[in-house]
């Protein structure tokens, strides 16, 4: 649904209202969800929508994917969650993946950076380089 | 055989730096050859970013959480939900003068089928036309080989002149002619010191591919192929690839002008390369404007013009100049896209349906053709046989509107008429065969000193073609000593007399 001008700037305007500190608030998201629903302005549906892309993008920007081969043991897992913590800060939210498609290695996706040490990475580079050497 | 595995452990060992940053986004949405994508926090503008199965796109949207891009080939094989990420590089097109001869597609790979290109260098195809400290003023000329244009509306190299005009009145044909006439020239005066060859960029826009395979065969027979690359972005080519088609051609322009040498650019046309960008704009949601062009097409055009230059010894000592095409809708020249590149031109060449059809071919209408700044780069000999001309023919065509109600003349308007007709059959010339300046001086110089005066009208032609035979076969020592002195002096003054003497004793 495409939203009109009104309601996306209702909506860039409720985002920011749902920020403490410049960090997304819980509370305050449940609050304003609860309020458009009783409200129910023009267009809520798509306003509710485009509200919830926008906490997406926000919730990834501080959310680790962690990605490898085979299940990380948990001394591994800790000491790479201490140092993404000690980067990108204490409340970064994280979720460890097995994918054997990578081969061997690490693949790390925090927001839209993406750290790639896997076998599947490398060997891609690998084939690159030497097709456009 | 060790060499290879080296190269290879070289190649393995510069990977054990393992870890790579990237920056990635989701796409979100895809067709018509325009993706949406969402992350890629880190990208720039014009940026490209990499899909995958080798697809190249360009970021030309940057908005909040959302990236606008356009794709560089085809989008079979892209779904939503694909992992894209930035490369860091900007879109580069291979220069140098191994694409002589060549025809290449917007992004410069071959599609000639005569193999892989050799690339002095990769250029950038956006880049920021030279400045004025770097600029030298115009002053060398482009010889087109066509009199109309050479003796009235002088081009020089560094120059942007504009061919407008309606379909079919051949706006094409001039620019061909003026590459066959550089392919002549270089061959004539290869290796001579101090010479400067002027190589030749065709960038067909949104053409017929038949057209294109039509210009090609006819600059192939002229023998003006190894001095020319042909930049083709033909009506079946993408939206995107027709937009960026005439960038291309300039990155490649550029790289003469850098190393000192000279180039020619045609883009054909630039009518359809707004309508390109349109389409781009329009899938973009960019806010249209006047006739659904975006905003920024008067910038889109003023940047690809401004590229177009003269340097000085410093800056490369080269220079690119510009024949952009314009399609008029029936010969209205105040539409919103030739109004713009007229006004960003040094003067432009302008074409007649009416003419056409008379047979004065090419169509040039004197009233309405200028050039800004090729006068200072005309040679002298040009200038001495020439400067008149263009007052005359106007004088002319004022005059003859009144003379068609009466027939009782005085003989000083009896004299323009007469001689105003007859600089009208002299600048008839067929297509795809342009003259030498030296036979264009001699002819003008015989028409003004009034050897053509009693030769009828309608005779005109015929005696135009034995006179530059008869010139080429058995006075070319007079027509070498006005190629290398560049003026008419005395001498040559009563050479000229006494051979066209001679020459009317033996015309019938």
């Amino acid at each position: 649904m495409k939203l009109d001008k009104e309601a996306r700037k209702l909506t860039k305007g409720l985002f920011q209202v749902s920020l403490t500190n410049g960090r997304l608030d819980e509370k305050k998201v449940s609050a304003v969800v609860k309020k458009v629903i009783t409200a129910k302005p023009h267009s809520f549906v798509g306003i509710l929508k485009e509200y919830q892309r926008l906490v997406r993008l926000e919730v990834a920007k501080y959310h680790a994917v962690i990605e490898s081969a085979t299940p990380l043991d948990k001394k591994t897992g800790d000491q790479l969650l201490a140092n993404l913590q000690a980067k990108y800060g204490k409340d970064l939210t994280t979720e460890f993946k097995v994918s054997p498609e990578l081969l061997g290695g690490l693949r790390i996706k925090i927001g839209s950076d993406v750290f790639d040490s896997s076998v599947r990475e490398r060997l891609a580079r690998l084939e690159n380089q030497l097709t456009h050497a | 055989m060790s060499s290879i595995l080296q190269e290879l452990e070289s190649q393995i060992s510069g990977l054990k730096t393992t870890t790579t940053k990237s920056n990635v986004g989701i796409v979100r949405e895809i067709g018509d050859g325009v993706a949406r994508i969402e992350g890629l926090s880190d990208v720039m503008l014009n940026e490209l970013i990499e899909f995958p199965g080798g697809l190249y796109g360009l970021a030309l949207n940057l908005e909040e959480g959302e990236v606008g891009c356009i794709l560089l080939g085809d989008e079979k094989g892209v779904v939503e939900g694909v992992e894209v990420k930035t490369t860091g590089r900007l879109l580069s097109v291979p220069v140098g003068k191994g694409l002589l001869g060549r025809v290449v597609d917007t992004l410069g790979a071959p599609v000639d089928g005569k193999g892989p290109i050799t690339a002095s260098a990769i250029y950038p195809v956006e880049k920021v036309a030279p400045g004025i400290i770097k600029r030298k003023s115009v002053s060398q000329p482009v010889q087109t080989g066509i009199m109309a244009i050479d003796a009235m509306i002088p081009v020089g190299r560094g120059q942007r002149e504009l061919i407008i005009g309606d379909r079919a009145t051949g706006k094409t044909t001039i620019a061909i002619d003026t590459i066959i006439n550089q392919a002549r020239i270089n061959k004539a005066n290869e290796g001579k010191a101090g010479f400067r060859p002027l190589y030749s960029i065709y960038v067909g826009i949104g053409q017929k591919n038949s057209n294109i395979a039509r210009s090609l065969a006819v600059l192939e027979a002229a023998g003006a192929l190894p001095y020319t690359i042909i930049v083709s972005a033909p009506a079946s080519d993408t939206a995107t690839n027709q937009y960026l088609a005439p960038f291309s051609g300039a990155a490649m322009g550029e790289w003469f002008m850098d190393n000192g040498m000279d180039a020619l650019i045609v883009y054909d046309d630039l009518s359809k390369h707004a309508v390109a960008y349109r389409q781009v704009s329009l899938l973009l949601k960019r806010p249209s404007g006047r006739e659904a062009y975006p905003g920024d097409v008067f910038y889109l055009h003023s940047r690809l013009l401004e590229r177009s230059a003269r340097v000085d010894e410093k800056n490369g000592n080269g220079s690119v100049t510009a024949l952009p095409i314009i399609e008029t809708q029936a010969g209205d020249v105040s539409a919103y896209i030739p109004t713009n590149v007229i006004s960003i031109t040094d003067g432009q060449i302008y074409l007649e349906t009416d003419l056409f059809y008379q047979g004065i071919r090419p169509a040039v209408s004197v009233g309405l053709s200028v050039s800004r700044v090729g006068s200072a780069a005309q040679i002298k000999a040009v200038k001495q046989v020439a400067g008149k001309i263009k007052g005359d023919l106007a004088q002319f065509r004022e005059l003859a509107a009144f003379a068609q109600f009466g027939s009782d003349l005085d003989a000083k308007t009896k004299s323009i008429l007469d001689r105003g007709a007859r600089i009208v059959e002299l600048f008839k010339q067929v297509q795809y065969n342009p003259l030498a300046t030296e036979i264009m001086v001699t002819t003008l110089w015989s028409m003004q000193n009034g050897f053509m005066d009693d030769v009828a009208v309608d005779k005109i032609k015929d005696f135009q073609l034995k006179l530059q035979d008869y010139f080429s076969t058995r006075k070319d020592t007079i027509l070498a000593k006005i190629r290398d002195k560049g003026a008419i002096d005395d001498d040559i003054t009563a050479d000229l007399k006494a051979a066209l003497a001679e020459f009317k004793t033996s015309y019938r």
